[in-house]
């Protein structure tokens, strides 16, 4: 609601629609069905989250409900509803990260700033997501992966906060050269 | 190159691939191969061969600059191995980007470098470095899927073909019926490497015998456990090996329909498979009448959404068929009736990986490996402050001890040993006085542990017991489906009564309490997920039970993890 305040009218839906046409043809409605997921992986893809405009042409291109649509984009939690912040935080809560210190900063998130699984913060400057399940970069624990490509490594509770600072701020989160230690 | 329509085309093309491929060891010029991997893409490999070409091109060094997978070392990422003319490759550790300029400058001098070394991939010694296998990390193991991950390219069919691959295939196209097929993976008494440990050629058998048509073959590649990396590992540096093996299996159960699920969030996994299936139908051993034999099979690839659940067989088949990923009750099991109401036969990454080595080299051959109930090799990962953290390949029955200290290098300085917790989110934890025990199928199972997908997590002295049970449960209650009652409102039960005890308002009856939860929760549970939910906690309460008193009585925790605060207003 707040976004069309501002004037916003939704998202271009052009690309969206553009790579469906070329790889998602389904032949028989069994494939439409079986395609579905990954056409709104595209569009989390594209936009961070999936925007009811781009359900609703996912819906229609595979000739299902938008009701089918919404039942997965809330079952699965890779997808969102919600846009998101100007920037996305996985932060890794595997095994190996919580026994290396995880908790504390999911505790964290929780305690100071409210978070809890998922959220972003009151600026819509981040977006955090406590990832149930392993990055697989677990050399780097405790880990987190800054806007689907730069990894944060060996995080204490102090360095998350001074990251979140920096991402609200909008300065560098840390070395462009990987991993940061 | 179009497709190839028989096998004499298969065979001249496999002898150009592989004389390609050892031109390209003999050449005058250097090779220098890349590891790209997720884990090594998150220590900045990428960066390290961006600044490798800039270097060598600037240097006038004729290189052949490769990009290959992940050996499994992760701990020494980013590796790159080094091959000058006329010497034998070596793999050096740690080569970060700002390492790369003193690195070139060291090798055009003629020289080698002196940091990061970890071995040559030689037989022999030479210039004083060791052969990589004698790495204290790859010493004890038996590399039979990770073979040839890290040193062939994982996006060129030609490399693996070149390195044999393809061959079992056309063994069993062109020489064996599929009864034989099934017969031999029988023989070789593999067991489903997903966790359950079914045997595998039972489960084609039964497949094969289920009249209803069509038939699907499906690789679970979905691993959504927290403390399991292999099969993406696997994926990202051998995709071919696993797609030979569902394209046996397609054979084996004479169906032309394989899907292969991955995990959406294992974006280059996917990314690599993906391309392995595109190569495979240009050069013509995917699509209709492969080779000319007569049998046609095609692959789909579907990803997930981040559902853990989505592992467990049924829930994966409403998956991939576009519904939300619940477990149904069983039976029918999915070889009577799976994928769109019809038999599947369902597999993990992992096993479908060995089927081509029992193809290749027979069933009986893969059964002197391992032990005797749990035969072969299998892929295990472990978490923790160890000193080498990595994907392993070990041959079953090598005792826990062995695992923990030799082969992972034990706990890194400044650490104590605690436990480790085996089957992932599964199993309980094994103290280090039970170490002594086979890791294979069976062995574990009466101490309470698994060995599961071969996801094992050490842990020290400065994590709790109780706050570790609170993660694992946590897990399981994050990932419930929300189907069945047990699960859903069970694990938030435990999670609350684990909660209380963390903040210090444990009461005296809650062990109590606990024990009786999870036995409700095990037994009425709809699908497996659910039936192991509580283990992680009542291993950890028998293993550690006098944490969990300190904590009740004392309100004190020895690892100064739990918050125990004093306030009701802390309670979250």
């Amino acid at each position: 609601m707040e976004l069309i305040e501002h004037g916003w009218t939704g998202p271009d839906l052009e690309p969206l629609r553009r790579i469906l046409e070329e790889r998602y043809r389904p032949r028989d409605y069994r494939e439409a069905q079986e395609l579905i997921v990954g056409a709104c992986q595209e569009a989390q893809r594209l936009y961070g989250w999936v925007p009811p405009s781009a359900a609703q042409l996912i819906a229609d291109h595979l000739g299902v409900t938008a009701n089918r649509v919404y039942g997965l984009l809330t079952f699965y939690a890779d997808f969102q509803t919600e846009p998101p912040g100007r920037h996305f935080l996985w932060l890794c809560h595997g095994a190996a990260c919580h026994v290396a210190g995880a908790g504390k900063i999911v505790e964290y998130l929780q305690r100071e700033r409210g978070i809890v699984g998922r959220g972003t913060l009151p600026d819509r400057s981040v977006t955090i997501h406590v990832f149930n399940g392993c990055l697989g970069v677990c050399d780097l624990a405790p880990a987190a992966q800054l806007d689907h490509h730069e990894y944060l490594a060996h995080l204490t509770q102090e360095r998350f906060e001074h990251l979140l600072h920096d991402l609200q701020n909008d300065g560098a989160a840390g070395g462009a050269d990987g991993a940061v230690d | 190159m179009g497709r190839l329509t028989d096998r004499a085309a298969f065979e001249t093309y496999a002898a150009n691939a592989q004389r390609r491929w050892e031109a390209l060891w003999e050449d005058r010029s250097w090779v220098i191969s890349v590891g790209i991997s997720g884990c090594s893409i998150a220590k900045g490999a990428e960066q390290t061969f961006q600044h490798l070409a800039l270097l060598l091109a600037d240097g006038h060094i004729p290189t052949v600059l490769r990009r290959v997978g992940c050996m499994g070392l992760c701990f020494a990422e980013p590796l790159v191995e080094v091959k000058r003319p006329g010497e034998p490759p070596v793999l050096y550790g740690w080569v970060t980007t700002d390492r790369v300029p003193e690195f070139v400058d060291t090798l055009r001098r003629g020289e080698l470098p002196t940091e990061g070394v970890l071995g040559v991939r030689a037989f022999e010694e030479w210039q004083g470095i060791a052969p990589l296998q004698q790495h204290p990390f790859l010493r004890h193991q038996r590399r039979l899927l990770l073979e040839h991950a890290g040193v062939i390219d994982p996006e060129s069919i030609d490399d693996y073909i070149a390195t044999g691959g393809y061959r079992a295939l056309l063994k069993a196209l062109f020489e064996m019926t599929p009864e034989e097929v099934v017969d031999e993976v029988k023989r070789s008494n593999l067991r489903g490497r997903g966790g359950a440990g079914f045997p595998t050629g039972i489960k084609w058998e039964s497949g094969r015998r289920t009249p209803a048509w069509p038939k699907y073959v499906v690789v679970n590649s979905h691993e959504g456990e927290p403390n399991v990396f292999k099969d993406r590992r696997l994926l990202e540096a051998n995709p071919h090996l696993v797609l030979e093996g569902l394209i046996i299996g397609c054979y084996a159960l004479e169906t032309p329909f394989g899907y292969n699920y991955i995990g959406g969030e294992h974006a280059l996994a996917l990314r690599r498979f993906q391309l392995a299936v595109e190569q495979a139908y240009a050069l013509g051993l995917l699509g209709d009448d492969i080779l000319g034999s007569g049998f046609s099979c095609h692959v789909r690839v579907r990803t997930g959404g981040g559902a853990y659940i989505c592992g467990e067989g049924s829930a994966l088949m409403y998956a991939i068929m576009g519904q939300r990923g619940q477990p149904r009750t069983k039976p029918p099991r999915s070889v009577e009736e799976g994928l769109w109401k019809r038999p599947t036969v369902l597999n993990n990454t992992e096993t479908f990986a060995s089927v081509p080595l029992i193809v290749r080299n027979g069933g009986s051959w893969y059964a002197t490996l391992g032990t005797k109930d749990s035969t072969g090799t299998k892929l295990v990962t472990m978490q923790g402050p160890v000193r080498f953290l990595g994907v392993a390949e070990i041959e079953l029955g090598m005792s826990m001890h062995r695992l923990v200290f030799d082969v992972f290098g034990g706990v890194r300085e400044g650490y104590r040993f605690k436990g480790v917790q085996t089957g992932g989110v599964s199993a309980g934890p094994l103290r280090e006085d039970e170490l002594d025990i086979p890791v294979d199928f069976d062995a574990l199972t009466p101490a309470g542990a698994m060995l599961g997908s071969g996801g094992f997590v050490v842990f020290d002295e400065s994590v709790c017991a109780v706050d570790f049970a609170r993660y694992l449960v946590a897990f399981s209650r994050y990932e419930s489906c929300g189907k069945c009652t047990p699960c859903r409102l069970g694990t938030p039960a435990l999670v609350e009564i684990l909660d209380r005890i963390r903040y210090g308002f444990g009461r005296p009856d809650d062990l109590e309490v606990i024990q009786y939860a999870s036995k409700q929760i095990i037994e009425l549970s709809l699908c497996g997920l659910g039936q192991v939910a509580p283990m992680p906690l009542l291993g950890m309460l028998e293993r550690f039970r006098d944490e969990f008193i300190e904590h009740i009585t004392e309100q004190r925790c020895r690892a100064g993890v739990c918050p125990m605060t004093a306030s009701v207003s802390a309670i979250p």
